[in-house]
């Protein structure tokens, strides 16, 4: 890893446990939901080495750190948005926003079509990851019939 | 005990309000629900509104509705909501009980104002830096969090609207960017306007949105939708006015 690299997943897991706080996460969950932003954007440097799409990138990371935010809230009992919502902090597409509307304004027609697509993939991506991994959770974790007296 | 039904319908409202998923309010209302003895429970939830019947095994039927407004992100009350709700459904709770939970989960203070401040300031420092700007950069941009947390909080005061405070965060954050370049300060623009604006985009909204859509809650979906696409229409719109003002 490049010392650029470093300082991005440091500064990624400082901003997650921004949010982590400003979301009132609380106590051994905080550390949890804050080392979420860390990981994924680990991950998405180390993948990114080997595919070189973004938004397919985006759609693993996502995954897999969604799967470690589902692990963290059943070890913790708390709902899975708490970690997802933390976690996921450093692959929102805020540049890539930010380029779509500064761009509309220079008045780069081509630039702006092509910023907003990729925020709309990137976007996507993310979700598609999600979905995909709390489906997967689903099938490990089956729940209890939700008539009998069990479980919340 | 149909007090209790009252409660439960509390709870969802108030999970809905510190940011649950719709999919998982339903679920938790049912679920609680059938463990106080309803014979079927019928629940509908969108953003906005709770529609929810508790049909009894006597033959009564006990139905509320409720609208819901300005929701706000607070995981540690969801978190206690939770553990009330599974308690509810483990059975074990009297309903003066549940009560008085409700009430203390409700009473639950968030942190101050200038909790927020640090934060908003830390996190648009943090960001300018992830994306490649410069120590310099970045510490204005910790400088402008602050002041963007500052503006938020007051225009709350004049006008409590999530799309208007946005767009007038953005134009603030556009407005001290340029005024940085301006005076020499940065070279250009992008990065402290990018940490900055990490604050304010709607990004887990729009996940959370199409999240809602492919999981099959498709008019919470598409609320959720609409409102992350205004909130970025708007922050669009404050970097505009101010770039086309400051003639850039």
């Amino acid at each position: 890893m490049t010392n650029t690299e470093i300082l991005q997943v440091l500064s990624g897991f400082i901003g997650s446990l921004g949010f982590g706080i400003l979301f009132n996460v609380r106590s051994k969950r905080l550390i949890m939901a804050a080392l979420g932003g860390l990981l994924s954007w680990f991950l998405f440097i180390a993948l990114n080495k080997v595919i070189l799409n973004e938004a397919v990138c985006y759609f693993l990371v996502a995954a897999a750190t969604s799967f470690y935010a589902e692990i963290s809230a059943r070890i913790f009992k708390t709902p899975t948005t708490a970690f997802i919502t933390t976690s996921l902090i450093p692959l929102i597409p805020g540049s890539s926003l930010y380029y779509t509307m500064a761009s509309a304004f220079s008045g780069n027609l081509e630039l702006f079509v092509q910023k907003a697509i990729s925020t709309l993939q990137l976007a996507s991506s993310l979700a598609l990851g999600v979905i995909l991994s709390a489906a997967i959770t689903k099938m490990f974790f089956k729940r209890t019939n939700i008539k009998t007296k069990t479980e919340g | 005990m149909v007090k209790s039904f009252g409660y439960i319908i509390n709870i969802g409202e108030q999970m809905l309000l510190s940011g649950a998923e719709v999919h998982r309010v339903e679920e938790s209302i049912s679920r609680m629900g059938y463990a106080l003895g309803a014979e079927r429970v019928d629940v509908f939830i969108i953003t906005s509104s709770m529609v929810v019947t508790f049909h009894l095994k006597n033959g009564e039927t006990y139905t509320q509705t409720r609208r819901i407004v300005s929701a706000s992100t607070d995981f540690e009350k969801l978190h206690q909501l939770n553990e009330l709700s599974r308690n509810i459904c483990s059975g074990d709770l009297s309903e003066a009980e549940i009560e008085k939970r409700l009430k203390n989960i409700s009473s639950l203070k968030r942190f101050p104002v200038w909790v927020e401040i640090i934060c908003y300031s830390v996190i648009a420092g943090a960001f300018t830096l992830f994306f490649g700007g410069t120590i310099t950069e970045s510490v204005f941009s910790l400088l402008i969090g602050a002041i963007v947390r500052t503006v938020i909080y007051f225009s709350e005061k004049v006008i409590s609207n999530k799309v208007f405070s946005k767009f007038i965060s953005s134009a603030v954050i556009t407005f001290l960017a340029f005024l940085l370049v301006n005076f020499k300060l940065i070279p250009d623009v992008d990065k402290t306007i990018i940490g900055n604006i990490m604050t304010l985009i709607p990004g887990i909204g729009l996940t959370n949105a199409l999240r809602d859509l492919f999981t099959g809650d498709s008019i919470a979906g598409l609320l959720r939708f609409i409102e992350a696409v205004l909130i970025a229409l708007a922050i669009a719109a404050g970097y505009f006015i101010v770039a086309v003002l400051g003639g850039v």
